[in-house]
């Protein structure tokens, strides 16, 4: 009888810990400074737990049914406090509220706790024998919990699954409890009823525990969020970093200012400077305007036209102080005509013909953008193509989505261009690449314009070899009736990530 | 006007209602392209007023459908201006009728043509004309873009309308059933047009149902039984248990497993519609219903409307059931039953979700009595769609087709919006707040029923073979309801009356 009460006294100090440990670390993953948020965590989280101490004073009756009570409280509160962090970090603008309001409530909870615990016992042991049992097995469970999860809890469980493993744990306390002080309850099966409801929720709760990282992650960045909109066509997310400026669009990483210039120069200049005489350029996707603002390094071309579906994705670009800064003011040029509209329609219904072309869209990650690398666009696309013009695709990865690449390489062949395939190494990418296309053959150019960071003349013709891990595989081309580009693309990339 | 403290709080209460909680759209919507008032006319014999002209001219086409609309591309192909089209409708197209609103256009009926075999001779002219086949090579525009199909079953949309098979016996039956088609395939004589192929050595499997077909052939696996049933409801509008064994065989055995088909467009076969009226419009005459039909010793009188059209041959290219109405002396037909269906056209504001596969093209519910759904957008090269149009199909199969005629005029447009909504709501729970209009259309005698014994039935055959200066046209000649069959009867009844007509 006494040791299952220690035993319980035990695990209650271990849930308790667990939680305060669960909100530090949440809060250092989700929004870094980790000296910080621990100090606040603990320092808030004790002293809550003071006041709760404080508060049992005003319980006077009914003691183990409101101890009883007060573990389900926790049990549900703990069990979805990683859960419940999560989603407003990823939904809400208000994650430090969520995080103290959590902490102070489960710490005033948990400094209820142990005061009322020994008052219930208090008639079974002398004073002496309860303050040193208690007190024992609480710092024994802080231990416990401490050892057990930086080595088995997080690694084995996860954040979000450990907290609600730690509230069945509380829960089952709680039932036990009914069992132990049955003689102190007036109706312990109603209370029985709560608890085994509450240990079903928080089941529940474990069972879909991956759906909810999951739900949330797709919201989370590393860095601040400078902007945030969600507009009729996307979900347009800018984050800051020091230096760094990351845009993610749906929550794919577009590109990082640290090293976008690798990725712009690369796109752009092989091909343009490769053209006799580039007058009309055409940049389909591309509402950052960087690759706009490489084009507007050839002092030859006389217009731009870039089309792109999100009129908003083209306004930020054009005004927000960062980003032009970033694109140099590329839109701002007399040279540029935006049109936003949906590029496929636009390229079926213009008759414009254009001596170098951009194609930047993103990955072929939804059968919808698969229609933009398939043979039907491609040689939609040839009608706009002057006789001595080049056109660049961006063509997702050649290392992480090999077939995806040639894939897509492939399909403009079929389309009926000679295709020139080559990759760069951009640090936020990896190795990224491109597929460049025309009538003739290619010749890599013998100049480049003023104040390249990364592009120089000689270093061009390497881009064009791609050793064994990247080399070439016989891949079908990818057509609107089959679209085998999606479906490579999407197994690739989940062999990466598993 | 004072108010009290407790009609303060239930206006308050009622505001904060309104405000929390999120209602379903309003759905507008009606009954559309209703025929069978016309129809109902010249069933229970009424009178029409007396001609106030008489037109003379060679050739008269009645019927509008692709079958009338075949003969017409024939005929001017041929060089031949001579004739006139009568359409009881105003819109002709007949079961490829379309329409448009300000998302997208859709099909009404008849959606998708498959990649014609070699066989099909005609189709591969008319497609090549159309520049849908160039240089042997089809527009891939033109190609359904992937994905095609999804079927909706335990919970999820899986790819593909044929079942997987979950068992080790369901998955030998498929193999079994994949196989026997096979061979009936290599018989040759199951062709697409039908009457190609069509050989007295399987006319003993027009004596039976496909379902009892099955059972003798033991075949008992629930999901393949499902999918059995599903192409005779597709195709036919009638469940196996009713559908004649051999138009069974035919639908799996007519045309090639792997191909890379169908051909079709937003508006369905309406596109193939448009293109024949951009040559052959001028020899169409929309709501002009043919109510008589009498023929002379050398000549014909053909009544529409307010005028007598004189002429030495006609082209009946209407449902064929209709012609002993409208001729004197002609008797009633015994061998052509159809199937009542009802088409819907649902206009989407905001995408429904789904679980599992990304939403497809032709989209089936398992266990439904109805054979989901068409997204008229799939086929737009938009890369973002945001609003789009469904069409959605349902073969009154189960049932009588005269009891079910019945139901589609008894029952109000409330009733069909409703049990469509809930049909969709199973796979779809968001789909109350996603349409904002049903429109529906209603067709009694929609496509022509293979029953048993339909397929090899001497009164089809003697009508097929007519060549007496009127010549039969209709799909339901073949005993299937399907573009091809309608565009052969078409060309093949042009070139008829231009021999007999000596041109």
């Amino acid at each position: 009888m006494a040791i299952l009460l220690f035993i319980s006294v035990l695990l209650i100090a271990a849930c308790g810990l667990i939680y305060e440990l669960i909100a530090g670390t949440v809060a250092s993953y989700l929004v870094g400074d980790s000296v910080f948020q621990f100090s606040t965590v603990i320092g808030s989280y004790l002293f809550a737990m003071g006041i709760g101490s404080f508060l049992s004073r005003f319980i006077h009756r009914g003691l183990a049914y409101r101890f009883v009570w007060i573990e389900l409280v926790v049990a549900l509160v703990g069990g979805f406090s990683s859960a419940l962090l999560f989603l407003a970090f990823a939904f809400t603008q208000g994650f430090q509220i969520f995080l103290y309001l959590i902490v102070i409530v489960l710490g005033v909870l948990v400094g209820l706790e142990i005061p009322l615990l020994m008052r219930i016992i208090r008639d079974r042991y002398h004073f002496h024998e309860v303050v040193s049992h208690v007190l024992t097995f609480d710092y024994i469970g802080a231990l416990f919990a401490s050892i057990l999860f930086p080595v088995v809890l997080v690694p084995q469980l996860g954040l979000v699954r450990s907290a609600l493993f730690f509230g069945i744990v509380n829960a089952a306390v709680a039932l036990w409890s009914t069992f132990l002080f049955r003689g102190q309850l007036f109706s312990p099966r109603r209370l029985q009823v709560m608890c085994v409801i509450v240990m079903a929720l928080l089941a529940a709760g474990l069972a879909n525990g991956k759906r909810i990282t999951g739900l949330a992650e797709d919201n989370i960045y590393a860095d601040e969020i400078i902007f945030s909109r969600d507009t009729h066509y996307q979900h347009i997310v800018l984050t800051k970093w020091k230096d760094d400026l990351r845009l993610f669009l749906n929550s794919h990483l577009q590109f990082s200012s640290r090293d976008e210039y690798r990725y712009h120069e690369a796109l752009v200049d092989p091909g343009l400077a490769a053209v006799p005489v580039p007058r009309r350029v055409l940049v389909l996707g591309g509402g950052d305007g960087l690759a706009v603002r490489e084009v507007l390094r050839f002092p030859q071309v006389e217009s731009i036209t870039l089309v792109d579906l999100d009129p908003e994705m083209t306004r930020l670009f054009s005004t927000h102080p960062f980003l032009t800064a970033l694109n140099q003011k590329s839109f701002l040029s007399p040279k540029v005509h935006i049109i936003n509209a949906d590029a496929f329609l636009w390229v079926d219904s213009s008759q414009d013909i254009f001596d170098f072309i951009v194609v930047d869209f993103p990955d072929p990650t939804s059968y919808s953008l698969g229609k933009l690398y398939t043979t039907v666009f491609y040689s939609t696309l040839s009608h706009h193509l002057s006789q001595q013009g080049l056109f660049v695709v961006q063509s997702t990865s050649p290392m992480f989505a090999r077939k995806s690449f040639w894939c897509i390489a492939e399909t403009i062949r079929q389309a009926g261009f000679k295709i020139y395939p080559y990759h760069v190494y951009v640090p936020s990418f990896g190795e990224w690449g491109y597929v460049l296309a025309g009538w003739h053959d290619y010749t890599p150019p013998l100049s480049l314009p003023q104040g390249m960071r990364f592009l120089t003349v000689s270093g061009i013709p390497s881009m064009f070899e791609f050793p064994p891990d990247m080399a070439p595989v016989a891949m079908p081309a990818n057509h609107l009736n089959d679209q085998i580009l999606v479906r490579t693309y999407d197994h690739e990339w989940r062999e990466i990530s598993h | 006007m004072k108010t009290t403290r407790r009609e303060f709080c239930a206006l308050g209460a009622a505001a904060l209602v309104g405000l929390s909680l999120k209602s379903d759209r309003a759905i507008a919507g009606r009954f559309v392209n209703d025929s069978f008032q016309l129809g109902h006319l010249l069933r229970d014999g009424a009178r029409f007023p007396a001609p106030r002209q008489v037109i003379r001219i060679p050739l008269v086409i009645v019927g509008g459908g692709m079958a009338g609309l075949s003969a017409a591309w024939r005929l001017q192909k041929r060089g031949f201006a001579d004739f006139v089209l009568l359409e009881m409708n105003e819109q002709p197209g007949g079961n490829s009728r379309w329409g448009e609103n300000e998302v997208t256009r859709y099909p009404w009926a008849a959606h998708y043509v498959p990649v014609p075999g070699k066989e099909a001779e005609y189709v591969q002219e008319l497609f090549t004309d159309l520049g849908v086949l160039k240089d042997g090579k089809w527009d891939e525009r033109y190609l359904c873009f992937d994905p095609q199909e999804r079927l909706f079953l335990h919970g999820r949309w899986q790819e593909g309308i044929e079942p997987e098979p979950g068992t080790p016996r369901d998955r030998e039956q498929f193999r079994r059933f994949a196989e026997l088609m096979q061979s009936f395939r290599a018989s040759g004589g199951f062709t697409i047009p039908l009457e190609i192929g069509l050989s007295r050595k399987h006319a003993a499997l027009d004596q039976i149902s496909f379902a009892a077909w099955l059972e003798n052939n033991g075949f008992n696996s629930k999901p393949l039984l499902w999918y059995m049933n599903y192409a005779c409801r597709d195709d036919y509008g009638a469940l196996a248990a009713e559908t004649s064994a051999w138009a069974g065989i035919h639908y799996f055995s007519s045309r090639e497993p792997q191909e890379k088909g169908p051909l079709t467009w937003p508006e369905g076969n309406g596109w193939i519609v448009r293109q024949l009226l951009s040559r052959v419009g001028q020899f169409v005459r929309g709501e002009q219903m043919v109510y008589r039909i009498q023929r002379n010793k050398t000549s014909f009188r053909v009544f529409a409307g307010d005028t007598e059209y004189r002429c030495q041959c006609v082209i009946f290219a209407a449902p064929t059931f209709l012609a002993p109405y409208l001729m004197e002396g002609m008797p009633r037909l015994h061998d052509f039953q159809y199937s009542p269906w009802l088409t819907a056209n649902l206009t989407l504001e905001t995408i429904p979700q789904s679980r599992g596969l990304q939403p497809a093209w032709d989209n089936v519910i398992m266990d439904s009595p109805t054979l989901g759904y068409v997204d008229a957008m799939h086929q737009s090269l938009r890369t973002f769609a945001d609003r789009t149009v469904w069409t959605f199909y349902w073969a009154l199969a189960e049932g009588t087709p005269a009891a079910n005629r019945q139901m589609l005029l008894e029952k109000d447009w409330a009733y069909w919006k409703e049990a469509i909504l809930t049909d969709l709501g199973r796979v779809h729970k968001d789909i109350r707040k996603c349409v904002s209009r049903i429109d529906i259309m209603r067709m009694g005698h929609a496509m022509v029923r293979p029953a048993v014994g339909v397929i090899f039935s001497l009164e089809r055959s003697r009508l097929r073979n007519s060549d007496d200066r009127l010549y039969f046209a209709n799909s339901d000649l073949s005993g299937i309801s399907i573009f091809e069959e309608a565009q052969f009867h078409g060309v093949t009844a042009a070139q008829r009356a231009l021999r007999a007509l000596g041109c």
